[in-house]
């Protein structure tokens, strides 16, 4: 984990009891994408504040972004310079770290320089994505499908691939594969990790379409009527311009789960999450009131209005009044139909 | 004076003995030895100590605490540790420790120089004789000496290129050394093998795909998505030595979320399954999810009941699946006795003739999104459930979970991860299920959001122990489900805790981040 404000904060929150010392792999995630990915977190257990996840985004984006190179010790012997080596400990390139350390290392712009001549000599054959050619092709251009490739796969830096095309392997230009240059394989074995690290978890293709399938007017019905969400919330009050602020896939993560953090279209922060608030009566029937810090089967503790930190054990003759603001929200969870989600979405979008 | 000489008496024995694993122990319920990840084969996590019960629990108190230094990064404890000879050995991904199991004292620490792999988690080692293995993330079955921890071999298990990894505890049958493998970044095919415990040597490997042409093929479209079908081995195994069979579930097909290309019920991924370990021949499966879609692998528990249906003794065995359901099988035959929900589950049609889940096409991940219960976490994962044979009660940390699942790829062609779950609420309940009518006999909701990621224990002391979502280590009355004691760990409970006895006294073990506590009554 590089270093960076927020590095000691994520290892705590994810390191300490479901991930362990390999949190990030090296596939870059956008910003959007690791908001997704932690809000994940956070319906899976992940125990953090508000402003910690904000936090925890925020190192994510600027260490584990699309262009950031993974974390680097010395490079691996025999690799192209310029070409950064993994970690000491060795993680490979999944999410979490599947994979070998020494794996390949793609360089995007070799990458780049390669999808040409896959273009150029494979892809009649292995298809655009690299994944076979289809049935639809006679049997002799019908490729084997290079995302599951052995070859592919033990290659590193073209040591594989290229043996394996200069033994005659047909290009579709008809050209000799022996002409290929060094140059060429390297490149070609760039652009082939390149693709099959996109079907990892997180790879840049790999996000939310298009949501907005419903209908607005089912939608503006379901908000005044079944839903009943006109109870708290109005289009001109606390409504008001929400589909300008945030896009529709964000507005769908947030009307369903309130606590998740969003981020909006131009890339703030969402308004954080109302507390939970308690009320605990003593013994003596004094009430203490404030915002819920922490509650389990023995002890409570809150911040009362002065802000002031206050704990109490739990007996019989003390009692706890919790106060979610997004109780209703959880039990339509239950009630939802796909349409109602999508409709509803399609309704805020409407409120710019 | 007296009490010199036996303390002499005890050095010596103990001295002449050194750690080994009498092979009777395997078949025993544990008491001074936790020879194996579930403590026996039977996978019940049931200890038959009491002297820590129901009526003297809030006397409990703290003994030692290890804390495990894996290096730069820390880690996790995920394993459930042996206990052998007084000595106790836990893994962490890449590293074995043995410590003293009365004082918390380090004896060995072995490090494995790793070559990569996903360093998630490691569940724990299997012991025979004088010797420990261990599965490394980067695919090695490795055995030690338990002595000094010097290690004795290695053998590859995986092929770390295609993304598989080791994190599973292997478990001993007879002169087997049984391994899962781990692995769903690519779309690769599961397999589980049994190695030779003395040379580490290849017995057999068991793909966990039918053969092509036979029946169960056809719930594939084709040969090449079979192939590349997925359904890792990463959970825990279980034994019935009169069946001379092995259980274990198996993990979700691939490519994960997308299914395009793989449709049909992709057997054998999510499946209970029972095979012969000594020729690796499948006896009969049973399928948790058909033609899964939400990554929902079936590797929980497969907890073996000898029980009793409508006044008729069963060989059962039960499970609280990923996807919400509970099962409750014949397991000489993998007929289906019980399918109910344990957690909220909003994805299947209704049952199929055989008992298992009809998916729901509507409830698939969709471009626009699906919301589905459970979350892709799940209403179970790897924490150990438990069953105790004294209350009949099975006993699993159940979380109630939403998310959406969207498809990211619609092509007819999607590899690996082509869609996942976002967003997400959920919540946790330790519930104790009737095995005969899977019915939820009490349940005790954990304030607080998310789940803990912990598993459970229950003892013939009337108590069932459980993690909650705020660090406690909670001691619940095992028939009534009220909560008599707690410890804050400080970080929440990453294990499943064990007990055993060491000199007439009772101690209890959990794992809490890079920490394992002991607790004891011990004596002034």
């Amino acid at each position: 984990m590089p270093d960076g404000m927020g590095r000691d904060l994520t290892m705590k929150v994810c390191g300490t009891t479901c991930h362990g010392s390999d949190i990030v792999g090296a596939t870059g995630r956008t910003r959007e994408q690791w908001t997704g990915v932690v809000n994940s977190m956070v319906a899976r257990g992940a125990k953090a504040t508000d402003t910690e996840l904000v936090q925890i985004i925020q190192y994510l984006s600027a260490n584990f972004g699309p262009n950031m190179a993974p974390a680097s010790a010395a490079a691996k012997p025999g690799a192209p310079a310029g070409v950064p080596a993994r970690g000491a400990l060795g993680r490979g390139p999944g999410v979490l770290g599947g994979g070998a350390a020494d794996s390949h290392v793609v360089d995007k712009a070799g990458a780049d320089r390669g999808r040409q001549v896959y273009i150029a000599e494979c892809i009649t054959c292995h298809g655009p994505k690299a994944r076979g050619g289809g049935e639809g092709l006679p049997r002799a251009q019908q490729g084997a499908n290079l995302i599951r490739s052995l070859v592919v796969l033990h290659d590193r830096y073209g040591d594989e691939i290229g043996p394996f095309l200069l033994n005659g392997h047909p290009l579709q230009s008809g050209r000799a594969a022996s002409t290929l240059t060094k140059e060429q394989i390297g490149d070609l074995a760039h652009f082939l990790h390149q693709a099959v690290y996109f079907t990892l978890r997180g790879g840049p293709d790999l996000r939310i379409q298009n949501v907005l399938t419903g209908d607005p007017k089912a939608g503006q019905e379901y908000f005044n009527g079944a839903g009943r969400c006109h109870t708290c919330h109005s289009p001109n009050g606390d409504l008001k311009g929400i589909g300008a602020k945030y896009d529709p896939p964000t507005l769908q993560t947030k009307f369903l789960f309130p606590r998740t953090v969003g981020v909006t279209r131009n890339g703030a922060r969402s308004t954080p999450a109302k507390p939970v608030t308690v009320a605990v009566t003593l013994a003596n029937g004094q009430v203490v009131e404030g915002v819920l810090d922490k509650l389990d089967d023995f002890n409570v503790s809150l911040r009362d209005a002065q802000g002031d930190y206050r704990s109490f054990r739990i007996a019989p003759e003390v009692k706890v009044v919790k106060n979610d603001p997004y109780a209703a929200h959880v039990e339509l969870l239950d009630q939802y139909t796909d349409k109602n989600m999508h409709d509803i979405v399609a309704y805020l979008e409407t409120l710019k | 004076m007296l009490a010199k000489i036996s303390i002499c008496t005890a050095l010596i024995a103990t001295a002449l003995a050194g750690q080994s694993l009498k092979p009777s122990k395997l078949s025993e319920l544990p008491t001074d030895t936790w020879p194996m990840y579930n403590g026996d084969y039977s996978g019940r996590r049931f200890s038959p100590l009491k002297k820590i019960n129901d009526t003297n629990i809030s006397s409990l108190s703290f003994a030692w605490i290890y804390r495990a230094n894996p290096g730069p990064g820390g880690g996790a404890i995920k394993s459930t540790p042996l206990v052998i000879d007084g000595v106790m050995y836990f893994t962490m991904p890449d590293h074995v420790w043995a410590i003293d199991a009365r004082t918390g004292r380090e004896i060995w620490h072995f490090t494995w120089p790793s070559r990569g792999g996903i360093h998630i988690g490691n569940r724990g080692l299997a012991a025979y004789g004088n010797w420990l293995y261990f599965e490394t993330p980067d695919c090695n079955l490795v055995s030690l000496n338990m002595k000094d921890g010097k290690e004795r071999w290695h053998v590859p298990i995986c092929d770390l290129d295609r993304m598989y990894f080791g994190s599973s505890a292997p478990l001993i049958v007879k002169n087997h050394v049984i391994t899962g493998v781990s692995g769903d970044d690519l779309d690769v095919p599961g397999y589980i093998e049994s190695h030779d415990p003395e040379t580490g040597a290849l017995q057999w490997r068991w793909y966990t795909h039918p053969e092509p042409g036979t029946p169960e093929a056809k719930t594939w479209p084709s040969v090449e998505a079979m192939l590349h079908g997925g359904g890792m081995t990463w959970g825990s195994t279980t034994y019935d030595p009169e069946l001379n069979l092995i259980y274990f579930g198996t993990g979700n097909p691939q490519p994960v979320i997308a299914s395009k290309n793989r449709e049909g019920d992709n057997l054998y991924t999510e499946c209970i399954i029972a095979l012969n370990p000594d020729t690796g021949k499948l006896a009969w499966y049973f399928q948790a999810s058909p033609h899964d879609t939400h990554d929902w692998d079936a590797n929980e528990a497969p907890v073996l009941i000898d029980g009793e249906i409508n006044g008729q003794k069963r060989k059962l065995l039960a499970q609280a699946s990923r996807n919400g359901y509970f099962f409750v099988l014949d397991r000489t035959n993998g007929k289906n006795i019980v399918t109910t929900t344990f957690a909220k589950a909003n994805w299947a049609k209704g049952l199929d003739a055989k008992g298992q889940p009809i998916p729901d096409p509507k409830k698939m991940p969709q471009l626009d999104g699906a919301l589905v219960a459970p979350n892709q976490a799940g209403a179970a994962n790897w924490p150990p459930p438990s069953f105790s044979p004294a209350t009949g009660l099975f006993y699993v940390n159940a979380t109630d979970a939403y998310s959406v699942y969207y498809l990211f790829d619609a092509s007819d062609q999607p590899e690996g991860w082509a869609g996942n779950d976002r967003g997400g609420w959920s919540q946790s309940t330790l519930r104790a299920i009737d095995y005969k009518t899977g019915k939820v006999k009490w349940g005790h909701k954990w304030e607080g959001t998310g789940g803990p990621r912990s598993g459970v224990l229950s003892t013939a002391g009337n108590l069932v122990f459980a993690g909650d979502p705020s660090n406690n280590f909670v001691a619940l009355n095992a028939t009534t489900g009220v909560p008599l004691w707690h410890a804050n760990l400080g970080s929440g409970m990453s294990n499943a805790p064990i007990t055993y006895e060491l000199d007439g006294i009772q101690y209890l073990v959990v794992g809490a981040g890079d920490s394992l506590l002991g607790f004891a009554m011990l004596p002034k």
